[in-house]
């Protein structure tokens, strides 16, 4: 999913060729982002359009040759001065007087020759890797795609071409984004585009036009660019009097491999051109007389986080009784959080959804969970970029990321943006393969994921001031995070503080179902079932599944029976009806409920399942297809426990549950006890961030 | 030991009256730091002149009154619109066209008049805690000049603000004034430059800069410069100045359509006493009027 949609799109006509643009936000300043050769379309911004349009109007362009643009045919249709004229088209066809360039390679061409028809239109430039072409030559130039070798090879001259614009190390994501956006199109329209008539032609010509513009200018450029030598844009930018950012050990694209770099350039070259200082109206308060506080960056992935960060919270307040915390958090968390009388950050409300990307990439049971976390990488960027805006708008004493891997990564990335403490916690510690045998790449990439990760805690370690993890380390797989790479198991142990598992009650009130069952109204003496599928609406077949299982249970034991919690993201009218079986949307403290089942039917999930492990119930939990950590963390997790049954989901029939339902119901859990104290210990460590050894 | 030595001083002269400036850095862009009253004098910027000069020009000067400035008798030496010449005269005699301004206090009412009546020399303003008076002036400003009784006990409070008690006691009133200038916890550093900058003038100069014998701008006068004003404003407040009513720099910011940065908690003199925000916020400023200089990072 995108991170942001747009607020307008539409087409501006230039001759007989329409190019496709896209509007985004509504500030006063227009910053329209150039189209470039046309491997790719205007999607090349996704990483800078959520942030930006945060604090500008945004535009972007499809070249004509890719994305919603026309693709005419010969090198005529594709020459500079005609792409120079879509740009003011996509001005004109948006109403735009005037706005900021940000341009890639070709597109400071377009943007040279725009300023020269109508200078008062280009406030300032932006220029990535200025391509004009003239100006230095060009040692060592990208093969074309008409080089006799790639001949009838098309998507054999991408995988080059792309491969060769990302000379970064990870780079897989963006290499792959380029590679999709660049068989948009075809062979034909990049060789007519490579063929195309030059302006400026010549190096006179060049130095002229580069000189002739009056806007101010910035230019970035990575010092590893093989389509554009550093030579030329440090060039460009003596004879256009820019200030030049030289990005070190940078390809071609640092928009698409260093988003955050990049954006806060932009940012600060606008904001210097246009809006005076403070004008944010945040006023400075003299440090002695700031509060403390804390901002809890709070994961929506699993609900199971919010409770135990709630429990955290509570036990640190506890310890710092003058911290204010507040919590950057989207649905459901944020319900959550609400509903506990926390205080929600006001930019919650800006957050990119990932639930409902999780929700578009399952289904039936089914999530891979390394696929689907890989291509959220827009929207991590994007809420990456809001809560950096964030923590530069108020002064915290702290911040907690509970599995905010977006927070964690980018940090690591950008490491000078760190202004904090910060911690992060998690359960769950790098990607293993789902199909290790039948997906070679997948392999490959969570071993490449895993690489990154470990480099950049071994690089930066003072990114992190703690590291906590949520379990006793032998609760973690002990499989290799890749070829030659250390395990699961040692890794965390060797970077990682643990706590014992944190579960938001105390076990021990949770021991007398029949007590609770009668506190909570559902009375004793018949079987009772629960099944709950945890915060998004991925559970469904599940759900489906069991109310046909619980109906053939029902056969055997006609006085049973079933609360069905379909959780806040999942209409439970959509759910079968059967006697019997009740359904409930959100249930506040579901592991209460849980506690009173004689068997309960659930996804993989490690909260609800450890809940029940807690509480020492039977259940019956179905890890998600091709999710790596319900397949291998939680898994690994619940047999150190000796807790739960584990069934597939795709080769459980409703009689094959129902046989196990009431088997279930047969047994006398002895499950290993979870440890208590876990809110408390972690709780004491992040004090410590907080208070000093006074604390 | 200064941290930052100057490239370049000298004196201006107007009028027989010598101003002692200072030049440190070099770069396109000009920044000229006013200097207050003269109870002080150019050294309130030692916080500011090492990091701004990296980064632009700087150029510095004492006011009549103070430092190694001339020190002229009568109160008429001390009129607003000699001082504002003053600051012509310096840039005069520096060789600056046009600079970014940052005043502070009194100097603030002097870069007022500079941007309404000399907009081609400001590029752009920093007003720090301006001293206006477009509010109703405080009871003890109109005693200025009244007779202290000779058993009256003013000192350590704002009755010292009295011509007598200044020829009598400068250090006392000193004492007691930039207590009153710092009212941040911590600030003894900040406080005792202060009164050490006070005594390097004398109780009758300091009388005569005070003096109701002066010609100054109305508070009508100096709103009609804030309306003339074209280039680019700042303007800086303490949310805890005892000196100047933060309600004037309020009210500067909408008469200029500039932003306001309050400094929550600071007092009168921030620059000295929060000089790492100040610091930033000014390059920051000035980069946004005159652009960074060019160069690799």
């Amino acid at each position: 999913m995108r991170a942001r949609e747009p607020d307008l799109s539409g087409h501006a006509v230039n001759g007989d060729v329409r190019v496709h643009y896209e509007v985004f936000g509504s500030g006063s300043t227009t910053l329209l982002m150039m189209g470039t050769f046309p491997v790719v379309d205007g999607r090349q911004w996704k990483g800078q359009v959520p942030y930006l349009s945060r604090h500008f109007r945004v535009v972007t362009v499809d070249a004509r040759g890719n994305g919603g643009s026309d693709r005419p045919s010969g090198p005529e249709a594709y020459g500079d001065e005609v792409c120079a004229a879509d740009a003011l088209a996509v001005l004109d066809a948006t109403g735009t007087d005037a706005a900021f360039l940000v341009a890639l390679c070709s597109g400071i061409k377009w943007s040279l020759l725009l300023a020269q028809r109508e200078p008062e239109r280009v406030l300032g430039l932006v220029a990535i890797a200025p391509g004009v072409h003239p100006l230095t030559p060009n040692p060592q130039p990208l093969e074309p795609v008409d080089a006799p070798q790639w001949a009838g090879d098309y998507p054999g001259w991408v995988g080059y071409h792309s491969g060769a614009l990302f000379p970064e190390a990870h780079s897989s994501k963006p290499y792959e984004d380029l590679v999709g956006w660049s068989l948009q199109t075809d062979a034909d329209t990049i060789g007519a585009r490579t063929h195309a008539p030059l302006s400026p032609a010549t190096e006179e010509d060049a130095v002229l036009l580069s000189k002739s513009l009056r806007c101010p200018v910035l230019v970035l450029h990575g010092t590893e660019d093989r389509c554009q030598p550093v030579a030329r844009g440090r060039r460009f930018a003596e004879l256009t009097g820019a200030r030049v950012v030289v990005l070190d050990g940078v390809g071609h694209v640092p928009h698409a491999r260093h988003p955050v770099r990049v954006n806060t350039e932009i940012k600060e070259f606008v904001d210097m051109h246009t809006t005076d200082v403070g004008s944010s109206g945040t006023p400075w308060l003299f440090a002695r007389e700031r509060k403390r506080r804390a901002l809890w960056v709070c994961s929506p992935i699993g609900l199971g986080h919010t409770l135990r960060d709630l429990a955290i919270a509570k036990a640190l307040r506890e310890r710092v009784p003058d911290l204010e915390i507040e919590w950057l958090a989207q649905p459901p968390v944020s319900d959550v959080v609400r509903a506990h009388g926390e205080a929600l950050h006001p930019a919650s409300d800006e957050l990119a959804s990932e639930s409902a990307h999780w929700e578009s990439e399952s289904e039936r049971h089914d999530l891979h969970a390394f696929y689907a976390f890989r291509r959220m990488d827009e929207i991590l960027c994007a809420n990456y970029m809001l809560f950096d805006d964030v923590v530069r708008e108020t002064p915290y004493d702290l911040w907690v990321g509970d599995e905010a891997w977006d927070v964690d990564h980018f940090l690591h990335e950008n490491p000078e943006r760190k202004i904090a403490p910060y911690v992060f916690m998690t359960d769950v510690v790098g990607f293993l393969p789902v199909d290790p045998e039948g997906d070679a790449r997948e392999a490959e990439l969570c071993a490449d994921y895993n690489a990154e990760m470990i480099e950049h805690r071994e690089r930066f370690p003072f990114v992190r001031d703690l590291s906590v993890f949520i379990g006793g380390f032998d609760e973690l797989p002990d499989a290799p995070l890749g070829p030659s790479l250390p395990t699961v198991r040692d890794w965390t142990e060797q970077w990682f503080s643990t706590v014992p598992y944190v579960v938001p009650f105390d076990p021990g009130a949770y021991r007398r179902p029949q007590a609770l069952r009668r506190r909570l109204g559902y009375g004793t003496g018949y079987p009772l079932y629960i099944a709950a599928v945890g915060g998004t609406a991925v559970g469904r077949s599940l759900l489906e599944l069991t109310a046909e299982a619980f109906a053939l249970v029902r056969k055997e034991q006609p006085d049973a029976r079933m609360v069905m919690v379909t959780g806040p993201r999942l209409d439970p009218g959509l759910l079968p009806d059967v006697d019997g079986m009740e359904k409930r949307g959100y249930v506040d403290s579901l592991f209460e409920h849980l506690a009173c089942a004689d068997v309960a039917v659930v996804q993989g999930g490690l909260s609800t399942t450890m809940e029940l492990t807690a509480a020492r119930r039977p259940f019956i939990y179905f890890p998600l297809a091709h999710h790596w950590e319900q397949q291998h963390f939680v898994a690994h997790r619940l047999d150190r426990y000796g807790a739960g049954v584990r069934m597939d989901y795709a080769r459980t029939s409703p009689v094959d549950l129902a046989a196990a339902m009431i088997e279930a119901g047969r047994s006398r859990p002895a499950y290993r006890p979870v440890r208590r104290g876990g809110a408390d210990r972690a709780a004491t460590m992040l004090a410590g961030l907080l208070t000093g050894p006074r604390g | 030991v200064r941290a930052r030595q100057p490239e370049r001083c000298g004196y201006a002269v107007r009028d027989g009256v010598r101003l002692y400036y200072e030049v440190f850095g070099d770069g396109p862009t000009t920044v000229l730091l006013l200097p207050p009253w003269a109870i002080v004098y150019s050294r309130v910027w030692k916080l500011q002149v090492p990091y701004l000069s990296r980064h632009f020009r700087v150029v510095t000067y004492d006011p009549r009154g103070n430092g190694r400035s001339d020190r002229p008798g009568p109160a008429s030496a001390y009129d607003d619109a000699l001082v504002v010449a003053d600051a012509l005269a310096v840039m005069d005699a520096a060789e600056v066209d046009a600079a970014v301004g940052v005043g502070l206090s009194y100097g603030g009412r002097v870069l007022l008049s500079l941007a309404a009546d000399h907009g081609e020399r400001v590029r752009g303003a920093v007003f720090v805690a301006p001293t206006l008076g477009l509010s109703a002036s405080p009871a003890f400003v109109a005693r200025f000049e009244e007779p202290l009784g000779s058993d009256a006990d003013v000192a350590g409070t704002w009755a010292s603000y009295n011509a007598d008690f200044w020829r009598d006691d400068l250090p006392a009133f000193a004492e007691f004034f930039f207590g009153q200038v710092f009212p941040e916890a911590h600030s003894t550093r900040q406080a005792e430059n202060g009164v050490e900058w006070a005594l390097e003038t004398d109780g009758e100069t300091l009388v005569a800069t005070r003096s109701s014998a002066r010609r100054v701008l109305t508070a009508e006068e100096l709103r009609a410069c804030a309306a003339r004003v074209t280039c680019p404003s700042l303007v800086i407040q303490g949310n805890g100045d005892r000196i100047v009513s933060p309600k004037d720099s309020h009210e500067l910011a909408a008469l200029l359509g500039a932003p306001l940065v309050v400094f929550e908690g600071g007092g009168h003199g921030v620059q000295a006493r929060h000089p790492v925000r100040f610091n930033l916020l000014v390059r920051q400023f000035a980069e946004s009027v005159a652009g960074r200089a060019t160069g690799t990072s």
